[in-house]
């Protein structure tokens, strides 16, 4: 209960720092002016003062509170004035909202996790979440596409992955150019060549929804059931609170009653990869 | 149930009073029709009793078509609302479910609530499109209003529904006195008149324990015939009193402008990706109907229609949402 808060007054936050992804997608190093806690998988409402907000899962560490990171595709009308800040601006967060990942439940499983382009930005919050608690979990297997190896961002986190005790992680990209010596395909390729105990797995599912689609018919395909199956949905979340209408999915308000759900949770609810 | 009665005139003068102190609106009827208005001594003699049912609904009293959500607030009057019909009144309970919520409490919302007295008028009589008891709703309030009124015999009769509404009673300035058992009784009889007419009115309209079946069934045909004199202009969303949705409007100095909004317009659903679920009129169309008789059924109540029938009379491409529901079912 916040009776007295104004749940539609932003935070503001400093920039101070803007790191170039790729060609389309830069991350937003930000310094809330007030301690900023979130769990890996909630969102933000990121604000450019006077231009318009939109919905962001921190990409960050959820065990850092005192700044976050903000990975922005450019894709809109409001990305496109945020990738033309520098630092030293202010932006506004309103958040965190919605339910996370729940991470406890990860305990002592194999996590599968596929991902597809912008979609690492959570789900690199979701692998520091997990390597902060590797010592309770059996596996992470990461699965990632990207469509060229341009695209492909957060490229040192690879590398750093595969040298975590526990930790495997793979790539692909559908388009690859003259120096690219791993996979090559759709992302549910990788899924072929991953050895998982499906029976002690849950799977995690983030990308674009094409991929998403496709990614979890994949997963049904091998042999998980649909609680095991956690997706990450994407609507249009303006307020965040419940309240707005704008991402509803069904009964849901995909901001406070997910953004995470389980396929088990959606499958009866139609239209969900629009 | 609790009863007091007031003489007409003793009321009226007694209304008159409280205007320094409170904001009160009411129900008025004129040459332009029936409607909410902004009590002046001048209008009250045009307070309407008894009678469905103003032009729109109570909801823009708690939800305003737009306003600054981060600016400070200045103090209000207490306000006093007159003469709601039982569909406004039930409508709020779906706008509480939403705006009350125990995660996120709109302020604003909250303290409007806090601020008003509700005081609902028993309809005696129905208007064109009137459904009310469809949907299970009864055309008189019994709960979420602080008072119910019905005019009767030279007299204001008021029926008590909430501590508030009996500490109104108790605090104004001329004495209430208890209502005689024939008066109730005529009362009790106005309200099985209205019933009766109701039903007459409104035979073969599936009731709301049908009509989440019933849309979730339809097809696609039925949604692009009734759709196609659709403009999306948005105006049943509008003038509806449980249809709540706004957009978030940002303003220089990280202010924020929360502005009535509605799923008949193009765009709303759209993400900056470019996916749109909405995109094609028959769909949003369609969605206001999942949206009101099988989604926030599902999450919150029976119904998020209350039968008050605005949207028929609002809509300018003549959709009239009861013959959807009789063709179907």
């Amino acid at each position: 209960m916040q009776a007295d808060k104004n749940i539609y007054k932003p935070l503001r936050a400093k920039l101070t720092e803007v790191i170039d992804e790729s060609p389309l997608i830069k991350t937003f190093v930000l310094v809330p002016e007030e301690e900023f806690a979130f769990k890996t998988g909630q969102f933000i409402e990121l604000s450019v003062d006077g231009i318009g907000e939109a919905p962001f899962t921190p990409s960050s560490s959820p065990v850092i509170t005192d700044k976050l990171e903000v990975t922005v595709m450019k894709t809109g009308y409001v990305t496109e004035y945020m990738h033309n800040l520098k630092p030293g601006a202010y932006m506004g967060i309103r958040g965190p909202y919605g339910r996370g990942y729940p991470v406890e439940k990860f305990f002592g499983k194999q996590v599968l996790i596929l991902g597809g382009g912008c979609g690492l930005a959570p789900i690199r919050s979701l692998l520091y979440a997990l390597e902060h608690v590797k010592d309770n979990l059996e596996k992470v297997i990461l699965c990632y596409g990207s469509k060229t190896p341009s695209d492909c961002i957060y490229k040192p986190l690879f590398n750093r992955l595969n040298k975590i005790d526990k930790f495997e992680a793979y790539r692909t990209v559908d388009k690859p150019d003259e120096e690219w010596n791993e996979s090559v395909g759709v992302a549910t390729k990788l899924l072929d060549k991953i050895k998982v105990d499906i029976n002690n797995s849950l799977a995690v599912v983030c990308g674009p929804p094409i991929m998403m689609k496709f990614g979890t018919i994949r997963i049904l395909e091998m042999g998980y059931r649909d609680e095991q199956i956690y997706l990450s949905m994407e609507k249009n979340m303006s307020c965040g609170l419940g309240k707005c209408g704008h991402c509803m999915m069904g009964k849901f308000f995909v901001c406070k009653d997910g953004p995470v759900f389980t396929y088990n949770e959606l499958k009866d609810t139609p239209d969900i990869w629009k | 149930m609790q009863y007091r009665s007031i003489i007409k005139e003793e009321w009226d003068k007694a209304l008159e009073q409280m205007l320094s102190s409170h904001d009160v609106f009411a129900s008025v009827s004129n040459e332009f029709g029936q409607d909410y208005e902004h009590i002046k001594p001048a209008n009250i003699s045009g307070i309407t009793y008894n009678k469905p049912k103003p032009a729109t609904s109570l909801k823009n009293f708690f939800l305003p078509v737009r306003e600054n959500v981060t600016g400070k607030r200045t103090s209000e009057k207490p306000r006093i609302i007159i003469g709601i019909p039982n569909c406004d009144i039930e409508g709020l309970s779906l706008l509480d479910d939403i705006y009350l919520d125990k995660d996120f409490n709109d302020p604003f919302y909250r303290k409007r609530r806090e601020n008003t007295l509700l005081v609902a008028s028993d309809c005696f009589g129905i208007a064109e499109h009137c459904h009310c008891l469809s949907y299970g709703i009864n055309p008189w309030s019994s709960r979420i209003a602080d008072l119910a009124v019905v005019s009767m015999d030279g007299k204001i009769i008021f029926r008590i529904i909430s501590g508030k509404g009996e500490d109104f009673i108790r605090n104004i300035p001329v004495s209430g006195l208890p209502v005689e058992k024939e008066l109730l009784i005529a009362v009790e009889k106005e309200h099985s008149a209205t019933e009766s007419l109701l039903s007459e009115a409104n035979k073969g309209l599936p009731d709301y324990k049908e009509t989440g079946r019933i849309v979730r069934e339809a097809r696609k045909e039925t949604w692009e015939k009734y759709s196609a004199r659709c403009v999306s202009c948005g105006a049943c969303a509008t003038i509806c009193p449980t249809c709540t949705c706004f957009l978030l409007i940002d303003k220089p100095g990280f202010e924020k402008i929360k502005q009535l909004d509605a799923c008949q317009y193009p765009g709303f659903e759209r993400v900056a990706g470019g996916e749109d679920g909405l995109y094609e009129l028959h769909t949003r169309f369609r969605n206001r109907y999942m949206c009101k008789y099988v989604w926030k059924p599902q999450k919150f109540q029976p119904v998020a229609c209350t039968g008050c029938g605005r949207c028929i009379e609002a809509c300018i491409g003549k959709i009239n949402k009861n013959e959807l529901f009789m063709e179907l079912v």
